[in-house]
Formats: C-alpha cells, structure tokens, sequence
C-alpha cells in the first residue's frame, strides 16, 4: 500500500522495509530473551497446553481481528494497485477546462484539432502523432431477467474511441488472442441475421476482463466470449475482442466505436485526449504547456498518472474505515488477552512464588509471562495471516473516485501483499505485548513468602 | 431479587476481569453499531414503499442524466394528457449547477454544487425536511420565502459554509464549470437544520434558467451548449404502486420524450443502481465484517466467563452442597455475563449515539450521494441485542460447565 497515503507514523511502520526489520527485530528479541535470560519458557509452554482452551479462545480472537484486517487491506491495496497502474507515465490526459473527470469533459471537435501537433507528443512507426481521442459513457443497462422484465438495473462504463490500435497503443493494451479491433464501421450484423435490416447490426465492441465477467452471467456464463451477444442502451452489441486489461480501470469498460456511440448516448464532444511523450518529464512539462499557452480553448491537460491518483480519495477514505475499525477491534483484543493473563497470572501465584525462591530474578518472570502472551499473539496472528491469505486473488467490485463526483466502477482483484502479512503478524504482537503489560507487572510483583501462604 | 444481588456481587469479585470484559464489549458494539448505522440507512432509502411514494425521472441511458427543460412541465403532470391519466400529488425538478468560488484556484474547498430547484418543494418533497416541525419548520419556511423573495439567495449546509469559509449574510460567485461562461453572483441567506444537508447548498432553478437563457442574448445569440439539457432529475410523489406503475407507463410511452427518452423508475430502485458499484462492500460489511466482530466478541465473552467458572468450581460445588439447582447454577453464570454484555451494549450504543450524532456531526464515510451517516435512535435496542445475544452465545459453554460440576470429584481433589 502506498506509504503517502497513511499518517507519517503508520506509513513507517506499514512500509516493506520497516515491516520486515520490525518483525525481525520483534521475534529476535523474543528468541534472544528466551535464550540469554534463562527464562522458564518451558513452562510458560506447558501452561499454554495444559489451559488450551483459554489459550485457544485468546488466540482465536487475534485470528480474527488480524484476518479480517487483511482481508480489508487487500480490498484497498487491490483499489490502489488499479488507480497507480491504470495510467501510463508517459502519457497526458486533457481535459476541457474545469473538468474534474472524464465523466463531466467536453471537448469541442473544433477545439482540439490540432493538439497532437504538439512537439512533445511521441510519434509511432508510421509516423502518426500517438494521440487517442475519447468519449467516457455511463449507460444506465437493463439487466433483464428470463421473462422479460427488469430485474436491475446497473451502470456501464462505455469508452469510445475514434482508432482502436491508436488508443490501445496510447494505453499500452492489447486484446486476448482470438479477438480483433473493431472495424472501420463498427458494426456487423448479428450472427444469423446476415442480410437482414440495418436495425439488427450489431455494434461490435472490445470488453476489458472485468466487465467481461460483469456481463457473463446476464447470459448464463461466468465471461463473456468473443462472439456473444448483449443488450446495452437501444442497441445489440457484439463481443470482437477482450481487452488484456487486468489490473487497470480499462477493464471495467466496453470499447466501441466514438462515431456510433457518441451521438448514440447524446454527447457530440470528446471526453478526453490522451497523448503519447517519450516519460513522464514530458507528460508533465507538456501539461504545463498546455494548461499555459494553448489558446484556441480552455484546457486542462495532467499526467494520465495524476489524473488516476487523484481518483484515490475513495480508497483514502476506506482506508481510514479500515484503521478506525482496526483500531477498535484491535482494543477488543487487548482487553481479551489482559483477561486470560491476569487470570493465568492469578491462578500461578503459587508456581511464580516457588520460583522465586528458586531464584529466578523478577525481571525474569516478568519476561516469562511476558513471552507466554506473544506466543499466544504470534500463534492467533499466523492463523488470522493464514486465513486472510485465502482472499488472495479474489474479485471484487467497487468504486473509486477523486472525491468531487464521478467516479469509476471497477472490478478489482484483492492482493494480499507480503507487507501486509508482516503488518498482521506485527499487529498481533503489538496486541499481545500491549495486553500483556499490566499483567506481567501485576506477576513481577508478587511477594514469594505471601504467595505461599 | 436476591439471586440478582448475588450475581451482582459476583461482577464485581474480580473487578478487573469485568471492567476489561466490558471494555472489550463496549468497543466492539460501537463498531458494530456504526457499521449497522451504516446498513440501516442504506436498507431504508432502498426500500420499495407501497404508499406515497417517489418516482424518479431521467433519461433513459445515460449517467449523469441530461434532458431539456422543456421536459419539466410535462413530466410534472406525469406526462398526464387524457382526463383518466393519473398525475402524481407533487413534483419536483433538479438542476446542477456546480463552480468554484475561484478560477485561479480550483481545490475542492472553493467548490460549491448547489442543487437548482423551486425553492416550495423544499418543505413538500426533500427527505426528512418534509418531516420538520416547530422551529425548525418555521426556519425552513422563513428561508424558502428568502429563496423565492431574492433570486440570488442560496441555502448552504453547515458543513459547506465552514469548508469555503463563508457565513450567512456573505455574498459569493460561483464560476460555472458544469455551465462553462456562466458565472452567478449569490447571497448566503440561510442554512439547512444540522444532518442531512450539512453539506449541500440549493438555489432558485428561475436564477440558473434566466441566466442560461441569457447566454444567448450575450453571445451573438449563440445558445449555450447546456441550454438543451440543463433538466437533470424531475422527482414524482405519487400515492400508490399501482399509480405509480401508470404514471410510469405515461411517461416512458408518451412521445414527447423521445430525444433523449427518458425512464421512471421509484426512487429506491434509482438509488439502488446507483448502489450497485458499493454491491461487494456493503456485502462485506453486513456478512463479514459485523459478523466477525459478534464472534471475536463472544470469544472475549467467553474467555473471561470460562476463567471466571474455573477459578470457581469449588464455590459452585459448595452452592450445590447448600441446594442451589443445577439450573440455578446455569442462570448465575448466565446472569453475570448477561450483566455484563446487556448494560456494556447499552452504554456502548447509547455513547455512539451522542457522540456521533450530537458531537461530531455524523460519521463521514461518503457511500454514492450520502456525504454522512447518524445513528438511529434504536442503535440503543441494537446495544441491547448484541450485548444479550453475545454474552449468551459466549457464556452458555461455562455455564452448562458450570451446572454439570460434580460435587464429589470437585472435593475429592481438595481432599
């Protein structure tokens, strides 16, 4: 997850590095501690046998508390890895003036015509300017049941784009083997139907994966495949090719034509113009251009990659849900882990007595007990890491948005990344040391001769 | 009465163990009881009516829905044209008009997007301000008559005054940015009661339509090019499901609306499209989330009542000795964790009511058009409901332990 999206001290602490070196330095202390100090462990570990079922109980709650944070953590770092990999460095994103998504864009088709003409933007093997011109839809589609009515409806993500290679270049994508661009008309008549009236042509379309799956079950199928057919708006529209889009916001839209769905869906204006540079130092010194001295119409041009990050602020605000909800289930923990080792402690007055007179040293008590509450933690975290592990890879469905309207649906995959692991198995050690203080102390102090009375 | 002392008495034997059991209950069910908060609402506007209830007009396929105001009258009479159609109780229309306070520095505070409509259809048809009373009622009705009185008024939400930084009486310009060139000088007069509408703003709809109108006036009688859709939403109050079905039937099969072609739908089916994306989230909250909290909080529950019974088995055979029933036995145990999860829960919910609703203005966790969440006054019952339910769940292990000890097997290891 990102580290300049969290609070600078969490943003330590959740990071790769200090992840790993915390959880490092946190079960080195423990073996270093078990060792050297000449700490009872062995019966620390008996204790923890012999109560089982305390011993289980506290743990399964850390195996809660720590499942459910990665599996929420996944659902936010899959919504990340969409918004930063969505755009492309080197591109540029213009946009009419004042416009905070593609969604709410209007690009005259006067106003733009010779934008691409700019020397920064990168030019491809025929020598064309790369430049995608764009129109972003939501369509409102009718999910309809078996008998013909209504069952829901939901919004489709639709992009136009006036050439499918030049887009696709722009975007660095390209389709699944078996499918094709659609062609220069963009329509084809439907299977069956050859010949027939130009009301049953299909407008041929390119799905991105999500969507693909989105659709699939509306005909009875996990995906949709080249060659089917679906409703959308007044029209049937023909499956010609699948995007290789995962991971992106790119594949939770169906690709068509701009000259047919345009005018189709009532916007005559680009949405947007996405321009090639050669890195990301000329996207953003030929935004600033732009935004500067281009004067045939009020522009606002960005790097593709801003433009996608600032799309963050939804996973910004889940991922403040998730450190609220975190946190508190997290107290739940600690109030849960005080109580078994107060218990343990009360019940072993007699036992830390004896070993005092055996000589064990308070501070070595304090340790054992200490110890006896992160094993509890790391064995309750390693099952809650193991546990939210299984949402790996797993799809799910959200939205992202920058916060000022808009926003995109999208189909995200849950990654649970070795950081987070580290962070949930450091979370449960943090519990445990947390719930184990007071207890400990309470341990430390037990006088040998009264506890033997 | 004395069996309740007496479990009373056993609470707070070990004061720490209940005070950290109640800790951990409290926390849990203020999580709960704000993810809860969360869900009812969202439950509540998706929810079909079968009265008085709203339909929703927009167009047919395209989000965000964009249709010319020459629409508006029409749709306001649901499309009625023969004397037997049926015409809904009330309407509204919305237009959107949203800028920035400052063209050379767009950031979110200095945006402003204020709802355009007839200023008298706030008291008729704007959820919960249809349902105001007294003071807060006069206000609001002292405040249309401001609207109406002064084209130029403007209503902003509390939240909304203090991100731009202004206060009523203020005056501001709005830079169009949804209506490029069209820039409109307001005066704040007014603000909505504390809740819903903390962060929304509203202005007459004859301000935004004159003003539009006049562009052309302006440019070489160039129109706008929102002058033929500057009609978003029109809102329907109609009084059943049947009526609404025909009003629904006039309007999608009358052939005034057909570029663009509209649809009308309830409006809790127009909201739950616009929940569809939230589908897999607001299915994680309510099946995963909640539920894994009630279990951690059981587990709690129970660990600390397991202890308890433990540490006491020679007190609960010693009861038996004197003739208290197995039964007796089971409903001790049960008491004391009931005691403990029923008056946490209630603390615990009644608490996350005042403090969200009353102290820090809702909880900010913007899902689709709703900017905050409040907690609904029975978030207390739902306090009650997950202290009982949690405490019994957790505690009626320990307690069958409890009835079933053997009086002689507990003294023999005594002995």
């Amino acid at each position: 997850m990102p580290a300049r999206f969290l609070p600078p001290l969490l943003a330590a602490v959740m990071s790769a590095e200090s992840s790993t070196v915390l959880l490092v330095a946190a079960l080195a202390c423990m073996l270093v501690l078990a060792l050297v100090g000449k700490i009872p462990l062995g019966y620390n570990l008996r204790n923890l046998t012999v109560r089982w079922r305390t011993t289980l109980l506290t743990a399964l709650a850390f195996t809660l508390v720590v499942g459910l944070m990665i599996v929420m953590l996944a659902f936010v770092d899959g919504m990340y890895k969409l918004t930063e990999d969505s755009g492309q460095p080197g591109n540029v994103m213009v946009l009419s003036d004042g416009a905070t998504d593609e969604l709410f864009s209007n690009l005259g088709f006067t106003d733009i015509g010779d934008i691409e003409r700019q020397p920064r933007v990168r030019r491809n093997a025929a020598g064309q300017p790369i430049c995608s011109r764009e129109v972003y839809l939501v369509v409102n589609q009718q999910v309809i049941g078996p008998s013909g009515e209504t069952l829901q409806r939901r919004f489709t993500q639709v992009r136009g784009v006036e050439d499918p290679l030049m887009a696709a270049e722009a975007h660095g994508l390209d389709l699944f083997p078996g499918g094709a661009w659609f062609c220069a008309s963009g329509v084809q008549a439907l299977p069956g139907a050859a010949g027939t009236a130009a009301g049953q042509q299909a407008i041929q379309a390119v799905l991105g994966e999500g969507i693909a799956d989105q659709l699939g079950p509306d005909l009875g199928k996990p995906r949709l495949e080249v060659g089917d057919v679906f409703d959308l708006g007044p029209r049937k529209w023909i499956v010609v090719g699948l995007l290789r889009s995962a991971g992106s916001t790119f594949g939770s839209e169906v690709w068509a034509k701009r000259g047919l769905i345009g005018p189709m869906f009532g916007k005559d204006a680009f949405s947007s113009l996405v321009l090639r540079t050669d890195d990301a130092a000329n996207a953003k010194a030929l935004s600033q251009d732009l935004n500067n001295n281009f004067k045939k119409a009020a522009l606002f041009a960005q790097p593709e990659t801003e433009y996608f990050s600032k799309l963050s602020e939804t996973n910004r605000q889940f991922l403040v849900a998730i450190i609220f909800v975190t946190v508190f289930m997290s107290l739940g923990g600690v109030c849960g882990v005080m109580n078994t080792m107060f218990a343990a402690i009360s019940q072993r007055t007699k036992d830390i007595g004896v070993m005092r007179i055996l000589g064990f040293a308070r501070w070595q008590l304090l340790v054992s007990f200490f110890l006896e509450s992160l094993v509890i933690a790391l064995i309750g975290g390693a099952l809650g890491c193991s546990l939210g592990y299984l949402v790996d890879g797993l799809k799910s469905t959200s939205i992202i948005s920058s916060g000022q309207g808009g926003g995109k649906s999208v189909t995200l995959e849950l990654i649970v990344s070795p950081e987070t692991l580290m962070f949930g198995l450091l979370m449960a050690l943090g519990m445990g040391a947390l719930g184990a203080v007071l207890p400990c102390l309470a341990a430390m102090r037990v006088r040998p001769l009264e506890s033997l009375r | 009465m004395k069996f309740f002392l007496l479990i009373v008495r056993n609470v707070r034997r070990n004061l720490t163990r209940s005070i950290f059991t109640s800790l951990a209950t409290m926390v849990l069910v203020c999580v709960v009881t704000l993810v809860w908060s969360i869900l009812f609402l969202l439950d509540e506007i998706t929810r079909e009516k079968s009265q008085n209830l709203k339909a929703i007009v927009t167009e047919r396929w395209q989000v965000p829905s964009h249709m010319p105001f020459a629409y508006a009258q029409s749709l306001s009479e649901g499309a009625a044209r023969q004397p037997d159609d049926i015409r809904p109780t009330d309407s509204m229309t919305w237009q959107f008009f949203g800028g920035t306070l400052d063209p050379a520095k767009r950031t979110f505070e200095n945006f402003l997007f204020a709802f355009a409509m007839e200023p008298k259809k706030l008291a008729t048809m704007m959820d919960e301000l249809e349902d105001l009373t007294g003071a807060q009622a006069a206000e609001l009705q002292e405040n249309i008559h401001k609207l109406e009185r002064q084209r130029n008024a403007m209503l902003v939400g509390r939240e909304r005054l203090i991100k731009i930084n202004k206060k009523i009486g203020d005056t501001i310009t709005i830079y169009g940015l949804n209506y490029p060139d069209i820039n409109l000088e307001f005066q704040i007069v007014g603000t909505f009661p504390p809740g819903r509408y903390d962060a929304n703003t509203v202005m007459n709809r004859d301000y935004l339509n004159d003003a539009v109108d006049n562009y052309a006036r302006t440019h070489n009688g160039k129109a706008h090019s929102m002058a033929n859709k500057s009609l978003n939403i029109v809102w329907l109050r109609v009084s059943s499901k049947s009526a609404f079905s025909k009003v629904a039937q006039q309007v999608t099969q009358s052939p005034s609306f057909s570029s663009p072609a509209v649809k009308c739908e309830t409006l809790s089916s127009g909201i739950s499209s616009f929940l569809e994306a939230y589908r897999d989230l607001i299915w994680g909250m309510r099946w995963l989330l909640c539920p894994a909290i009630l279990v951690t909080l059981s587990l709690v529950i129970s660990n600390a009542i397991s202890i308890s019974v433990r540490e006491r088995r020679m007190e609960m055979a010693v009861l038996k000795v004197l003739g208290f029933r197995p039964s007796q036995l089971l409903l001790l145990v049960l008491g004391e964790a009931l005691l403990i999860g029923v008056f946490s829960g209630m603390v615990s919910a009644g608490a996350t009511w005042y403090v969200v609703n009353e102290m820090i203005g809702g909880v900010k966790f913007p899902i689709g058009f709703i900017p905050s969440f409040f907690i609904p006054v029975n978030a207390i019952w739902w306090g009650l409901g997950i202290g009982t339910f949690t405490a019994l769940a957790g505690s009626i292990m320990p307690a069958w332990s409890a009835r079933t000890v053997k009086v002689a097997e507990v003294f023999s290891k005594v002995a």
